[in-house]
């Protein structure tokens, strides 16, 4: 029996196309933007194909020590940050996959606390000054190292592993540590490879400790230097002491085409990885 | 039950320490994760001792006065912080209110094509935003709503004047909005779809023997397989209320929208970081922040299991 289209098919169609459309457009813009001379986008910056191309925006952005920088420090900063996101999250969350062993309600109780109360802002520079982590490299990967919620992601997922498998490892004289390398890790390629996906995402878009805690230009993550050229002379903020004091001022095509250069990387990797996003909801899914 | 003995109780202790022997390379995996947290999270919670003093850099937290609820008593008269603590229910409100549809009905949508590389294509399209910062997000809206932009461009084609979207108050609230659906829409569709993805297909051939239409189907099978995770994801959003999108605001707010966008978290940054900080008072809103926002927690838990389903805690 084949299936007339209906007009309600159309129309679904027509929605689905517009919003993809929609969701296309502000990088479309971005590029139009990063890919034009000054004076043609103030005077037209609807257009849909430029008159003229202007590479002298990329020029910029790509000899500018500043991004460069930012690329090396986030890459480093991602990497080992997986690193040591992964080692906490995988220890954490197989021992608390174990069935019954003394403390466990408590530690858990311990755990999801730190996910809805903190001591704010204050406290956690003061001990980042206690530290001595300011304006050092660590300060981006230390504090970022357990995600909660990905733990018990990854917790859910090893607790679905059946016992009869980790007993009889025990009986052959196998003690956790063994069993969790040779045993449970293999059996959860999926769940890592998106828990790690996940940490990576976080790591890389992270801007904030970035902006508070380091002080030296070099040592700042991709994002937060992204950020201070966006934001850097908005036609609002240009004021005289602006212009007095030298501050950088960037055109909107330097703007654009620096956004365009950061996200670069994750635009070309993301289709390749999207279904490991995907698995993530189901396994979250399955578990409700 | 008969009493206890000493004996027994000896026995009990005994036990438990076995448990424990039993369980030491447990304890071990568990170390790094504890002392991460320990230092962390839990240590800061110290901090919070702050609220309650007067904060002098030279003494520490310490040696700094007590001052027991004066923090408290300056912040509750000052306009600016009620100003901020308006703005976030607002805001965290119209974000629920606007945002919370769209995902659904774009999930449903989506349900209704075939699997194949254009339904795939368009998840792409949809998702990816999702997983960019807020740093470059807010690059395309400041782009899009400066006076040299797009949406000021496409006023001159319709033959309005220039409009200075950035820096009107009415309209920062709306701007948050709608990015932030476009932002988050496509992902939260991938989490109903998903739900969908749970629902019995006999139900759907049942259904169309008996002759249901699309909109019927959607109803009685497609809707009823969302709602727990409709209902879930609305508890999550109210419980966490009290946040409202730092990354976004702060990165898209000046100071001529403060009246309505500035939102608590944006207060503590401006106040602490910016003009003559009082550390003191920074941590009160916090404290203050982390209070409310726990009762918002508990409240909605309670109401999550009132309505059958599971809660948070």
């Amino acid at each position: 029996m084949k299936k007339k289209i209906t007009g309600m098919d159309i129309t679904i169609y027509i929605i689905l196309i517009v919003l993809a459309l929609i969701i296309i457009f502000p990088f479309y813009n971005a590029l139009i933007v990063s890919l034009v001379p000054q004076e043609d986008y103030v005077r037209n910056p609807f257009m849909f194909w430029p008159k003229r191309f202007d590479f002298s925006s990329y020029e910029f952005v790509l000899g500018s020590a500043k991004l460069k920088n930012g690329f090396l420090i986030s890459g480093i900063t991602t990497i080992l940050g997986l690193l040591y996101s992964m080692f906490l999250t995988i220890c954490t969350a197989y021992a608390l996959s174990r069935k019954k062993f003394p403390g466990k309600g408590i530690i858990l109780n311990m755990l999801i606390v730190t996910m809805y109360f903190s001591g704010g802002l204050i406290p956690f520079y003061i001990l980042m000054r206690n530290l001595h982590l300011i304006d050092k490299i660590a300060v981006l990967i230390l504090p970022g190292g357990l995600n909660i919620f990905y733990m018990l992601i990854m917790r859910n997922f090893m607790s679905t592993i059946p016992e009869s498998i980790t007993e009889s490892a025990k009986i052959d004289g196998a003690n956790e540590l063994v069993i969790l390398v040779r045993i449970i890790l293999p059996l959860c390629l999926p769940v890592l490879a998106t828990v790690g996906l996940f940490y990576i995402v976080d790591k890389w878009n992270d801007w904030f400790p970035g902006m508070l805690y380091i002080k030296s230009n070099f040592k700042q993550p991709l994002q937060t230097v992204l950020r201070s050229i966006i934001a850097s002379a908005n036609n609002l903020d240009v004021s005289a002491a602006d212009l007095a004091s030298n501050k950088p001022m960037y055109q909107d095509g330097v703007k654009m085409a620096s956004v365009i250069v950061s996200m670069l990387p994750v635009m070309l990797i993301y289709p390749f990885v999207q279904r490991f996003f995907m698995k993530g909801v189901m396994l979250g899914a399955v578990k409700e | 039950m008969d009493v206890q003995t000493v004996q027994g109780r000896k026995k009990d202790w005994r036990k438990l320490w076995k448990e424990m022997k039993k369980s030491k390379y447990i304890y071990l995996l568990l170390l790094p994760g504890i002392t991460f947290l320990i230092v962390f999270s839990y240590v800061p919670m110290y901090g919070i001792l702050l609220a309650f003093k007067n904060f002098q850099f030279n003494k520490g937290i310490l040696g700094s006065p007590w001052v027991g609820f004066d923090n408290f008593r300056y912040l509750f008269v000052e306009k600016d912080f009620w100003n901020a603590v308006h703005n976030t229910f607002i805001i965290s409100l119209g974000k629920i209110i606007t945002g919370f549809p769209v995902p659904i009905v774009l999930a449903l949508l989506l349900n209704e094509l075939k699997a194949g590389k254009f339904k795939k294509a368009l998840q792409t399209i949809y998702t990816f935003p999702n997983f960019l910062s807020w740093i470059i997000v807010s690059g395309f809206v400041l782009n899009i709503f400066s006076d040299s932009g797009a949406a000021n461009s496409l006023m001159e084609l319709l033959g309005f004047s220039r409009h200075a979207f950035l820096g009107d108050s009415g309209l920062f609230r709306p701007i948050i909005f709608v990015s932030d659906i476009w932002k988050g829409m496509g992902w939260s569709s991938i989490i109903y779809l998903a739900a969908i993805s749970g629902i019995d297909p006999a139900l759907y051939e049942a259904a169309e023997v008996d002759g249901a239409n699309r909109l019927q189907k959607i109803r009685f099978i497609t809707w009823p397989g969302m709602k727990a995770t409709a209902v879930l994801l609305l508890l999550i959003a109210v419980g966490n209320s009290m946040n409202a999108g730092f990354d976004q605001v702060f990165n898209l707010y000046n100071p001529l929208v403060y009246n309505t966008g500035d939102i608590i978290d944006t207060y503590i940054y401006r106040i602490t970081f910016q003009g003559n900080p009082s550390f003191g008072v920074s941590t009160a809103v916090g404290l203050f922040k982390s209070v409310i926002n726990f009762v918002l927690l508990l409240f909605a838990d309670r109401i999550a299991k009132l309505v059958g389903e599971r809660g948070i805690f």
